[in-house]
């Protein structure tokens, strides 16, 4: 196993295996994926503050398994930060989490090619900094479909006073998030809001929209999945890499570019690639820079 | 008739693979009913509840979960379910063929259909054919809402037709239900054969209904001729969605997105 | 050794009585798991609850209402239920003989197995004549408050009763709709030599159920705190319909 140290601020961080090639019909090894994210980690870094950290590792790449690691590894830096959580069934579990590049690429490192995190800060884990619209589109639905949701839902909120953000899941679906950040919004209040705005939608585009889980309601349907606005989900964070074939980010979208999609079903069309990724954040900045800021609040709750 | 669609995945023997879907062959025939409350006639549903929080749970508020010490439960997300057999969870691969007349039919659990997803309908028609040609069944492993099934996949009326099947150990042995020594009487047999003969026909299921069902459709025509009706309180389906302010402020903006559109 | 006895009843026709006892045929077993409430794993139970008050209701408070209309019901209270429900008679009638053969594996429901009671002297002479004959009896009875239809059969020595499907319960093939597609001669041919090639004897005593014991695996990897490797499911590739000759010809060279 080969190994390298990188120098970040007065700490010495060791790097493994950097030839490896953990894309292997994109081509894309441990050491580029290592640059994507110390170019990416001016925008994401903010998004992974205060939050509790879980790892999806693929040590043998993405074609390969994975598995999630909440737990903090043992053998890590002592300069790395982490939180005591508390999770449903057990004592307080020691989980990282990211302030600064050094730790980023510590966890990258450790082929996480994905990072998890979830809606509320680990300060206050009861209440959620945003409400999330989580697109899911079943067999033989695709981004086309969920673009179509994610734009009724925006002109849905609007009307109330509300302002979304879609970014692309890189996998599959599409997410849509409203802004929140105040102290007094609680997961009850967010799962129910977006529950109820889940089967409004599915009241009037059933063709189009489900609300259900179950897997026969969601052919060639979008799933809204209300029920990640829980404190013990979490989702992919802004600007982290996918494990799939080809390394996709979890990009911020303008609107208009779902606008711009009518008529144009090419599924890839949205979705944001590594090389692509940096280049756009590097010209235009954080898009989601408003989803950690923005305040709003749930009108009639 | 539209088939419900029960899973979707491959089937493959050898080299060859054809997507398909799994689809009921089976209709319950009993006459349903719905469950209404004696107070207001309000509809009752069968849902999950949770008695800390005295409420109905909604299907993704529930995770399996298996105890392993009284009160103590590991659990179980769809993921990790899938993942126990991940070769077998989208796949039926037929392992060999069988002469379906040295299966036992108290093998046999439950039947299925499968019918080709698009593309596949060359591929599944030549499985249908060349198993009717040969007389051959398929044996293959399968996986159904966790359980791992044996199931033989057959020719049947131009179809492929799965049964699932139990497994050796789950068959009970029938040795000890016979006494011991029963001598034969052939008189005895003789005259048991000629009464049956005497009775033999073809077999019509048609001929069979099931009278109860009958006699509630009757008990029901009677009723409705009556004019015996009961109402169901109308607000009850709307109460699912959310707080009443929401869901009247969420329809009103959906007004507005609608006339906009 | 077979289970319990169920039910005593005797088998009657013509001038033939055979009393007999009804044990079940098949035992299930499986990893039974509860239904928790996610976020702080209660176990939740499924119960009847009212819309309305979305609270769980007594028995005595529930009452059967058969739909016709938008939210409109047809009461039927349990005293004129009671009255639709079969007499219960101690007897499986049976109505005519059929080949055996005749009958659609697809209409075969639960099966038990029959243990002579005694006194059953046609018992034996029954299960010859049926053997012999290679057919089945084709009966009716009620059992617990339902009406069955079903077939009496003999496997060996002992005599099996299977409870059908009724007619309209069981779907036919032709309602898939099922197009029909052109195949050659060569791809059929191919195609049943390799079914030949792969054909094996019937051993069921080789199949274990793998998945339940990888499953009682995985639990117990995850009660000792361990990670588990969650692995997609394998999906395979189809065959396109153009090269279907070429993979069974392909197959059959591997099959060799």
């Amino acid at each position: 196993m080969s190994r390298t140290y990188v120098d970040i601020d007065g700490r010495s961080l060791p790097l493994s295996n950097l030839e490896k090639d953990l894309y292997p019909s994109y081509g894309f090894t441990k050491a580029a994926i290592l640059e994507y994210y110390r170019r990416i980690a001016p925008f994401i870094l903010p998004h992974l503050h205060d939050r509790a950290l879980t790892l999806k590792r693929y040590p043998e790449g993405v074609e390969k398994e994975f598995f999630f690691e909440k737990r903090c590894p043992a053998h890590r830096p002592a300069w790395v930060r982490t939180a005591e959580v508390v999770h449903h069934d057990t004592e307080p579990m020691t989980m990282c989490v990211v302030y600064d590049l050094e730790t980023l690429l510590w966890a990258v490192n450790l082929a996480s090619l994905e990072l998890h995190v979830p809606l509320a800060r680990t300060d206050s884990p009861g209440t959620p900094d945003s409400l999330v619209f989580d697109l899911d589109p079943g067999d033989g639905a695709g981004i086309p479909e969920c673009a179509r949701v994610a734009l009724i839902l925006r002109d849905l909120l609007s009307p109330m006073g509300l302002v979304s953000y879609v970014k692309t899941s890189g996998q599959k679906g599409l997410h849509v998030l409203v802004p929140l950040n105040n102290k007094e919004t609680t997961f009850e209040d967010t799962k129910t809001f977006s529950r109820a705005v889940a089967g409004i939608m599915q009241r009037h585009y059933p063709d189009l929209v489900t609300a259900r889980m179950a897997k026969t309601e969601r052919q060639a349907k979008v799933f809204i999945n209300w029920s990640q606005n829980d404190p013990s989900k979490t989702m992919i964070s802004v600007y982290s890499l996918r494990g799939r074939d080809r390394p996709f980010v979890s990009f911020p979208l303008e609107w208009k570019e779902l606008e711009d999609l009518d008529g144009h079903s090419d599924p890839e069309r949205l979705q944001v690639v590594h090389s692509e990724a940096v280049r756009r954040a590097e010209e235009k900045g954080d898009l989601f820079r408003d989803v950690l800021v923005k305040k709003q609040k749930l009108p009639h709750l | 008739m539209a088939a419900q669609g029960i899973w979707n995945g491959t089937i493959s023997f050898s080299l060859v693979a054809i997507p398909v879907r799994l689809v009921t062959a089976v209709m319950p025939g009993h006459v349903s009913f719905h469950l209404l409350h004696s107070k207001d006639y309000s509809r009752l549903a069968r849902k999950m509840f949770c008695p800390v929080e005295e409420r109905a749970v909604a299907p993704d508020e529930i995770i399996r979960g298996y105890e392993i010490l009284p009160g103590k439960y590991i659990t179980m997300t769809d993921e990790e379910l899938e993942s126990v057999s991940p070769e077998r969870s989208r796949t039926i691969e037929i392992i060999e063929f069988i002469d379906m007349k040295d299966v036992d039919p108290i093998y046999f659990d439950h039947p299925y259909y499968l019918v080709p997803a698009k593309g596949g309908e060359k591929a599944y028609q030549l499985l249908v054919e060349v198993m009717g040609r040969t007389n051959k069944a398929g044996l293959a492993k399968f996986i159904l809402a966790e359980r791992e099934y044996l199931v033989a996949v057959t020719s049947k009326d131009g179809a492929l037709a799965l049964t699932t099947l139990h497994y050796s150990e789950e068959i009970l042995p029938d040795g000890d239900l016979l006494p011991k020594k029963v001598s034969a009487d052939p008189a005895e047999e003789a005259r048991m054969e000629k009464s049956i003969k005497d009775m033999v026909a073809d077999f019509d299921p048609g001929k069979y209904a099931d009278g109860r069902r009958k006699k509630i459709r009757d008990l029901l025509d009677a009723k409705v001729k009556e004019h015996a009706l009961v109402e169901a309180p109308a607000m009850a389906e709307k109460e699912e969605e959310g707080p009443a302010d929401l869901v009247a402020a969420l329809e009103e903006s959906m007004r507005k997105v609608k006339e906009s559109r | 050794m077979a289970g319990a006895t169920i039910w005593k009843v005797i088998i009657h026709f013509g001038d033939t009585d055979v009393p007999v006892k009804l044990h079940s045929a098949v035992k299930e077993e499986r990893i039974q798991f509860h239904l928790l409430h996610e976020p702080d794993q209660v176990r939740v139970r499924q119960q009847l609850i009212c819309a309305l008050d979305k609270q769980p209701v007594p028995a005595e408070e529930q009452f059967k209402g058969f739909e016709v209309g938008e939210g409109k019901y047809i009461l039927l209270d349990p005293e004129e239920l009671e009255q639709t429900v079969p007499e219960s008679d101690r007897k499986i009638e049976v109505h005519e003989f059929v080949k055996t053969t005749q009958i659609d594996p697809h209409f075969l429901d639960r099966v038990y197995y029959l243990e002579p009671d005694v006194q059953a002297k046609g018992y034996a002479p029954l299960a010859a004549a049926l053997n012999e004959l290679d057919v089945s009896g084709i009966c009716t009875w009620t059992m617990r408050k339902r009406s069955y239809f079903g077939a009496l059969q003999a496997s060996g020595k002992v005599l099996r009763l299977n409870t059908l499907r009724y007619a309209d319960e069981v779907v036919s093939a032709r309602s898939l709709d099922l197009q029909k597609v052109p195949l050659t001669e060569k791809e059929l041919t191919i195609g049943s030599e390799l079914i030949e090639k792969l054909t094996a004897p019937f051993e069921p005593r080789k199949f274990e159920n793998e998945h339940q014991k990888k499953l009682q695996e995985m639990i117990d990897k995850k009660a000792r705190g361990e990670n588990i490797v969650v692995m997609a499911p394998r999906r395979l590739k189809p065959t396109e319909p153009d090269n279907l000759l070429q993979v069974l010809e392909a197959s059959l060279k591997k099959a060799a």
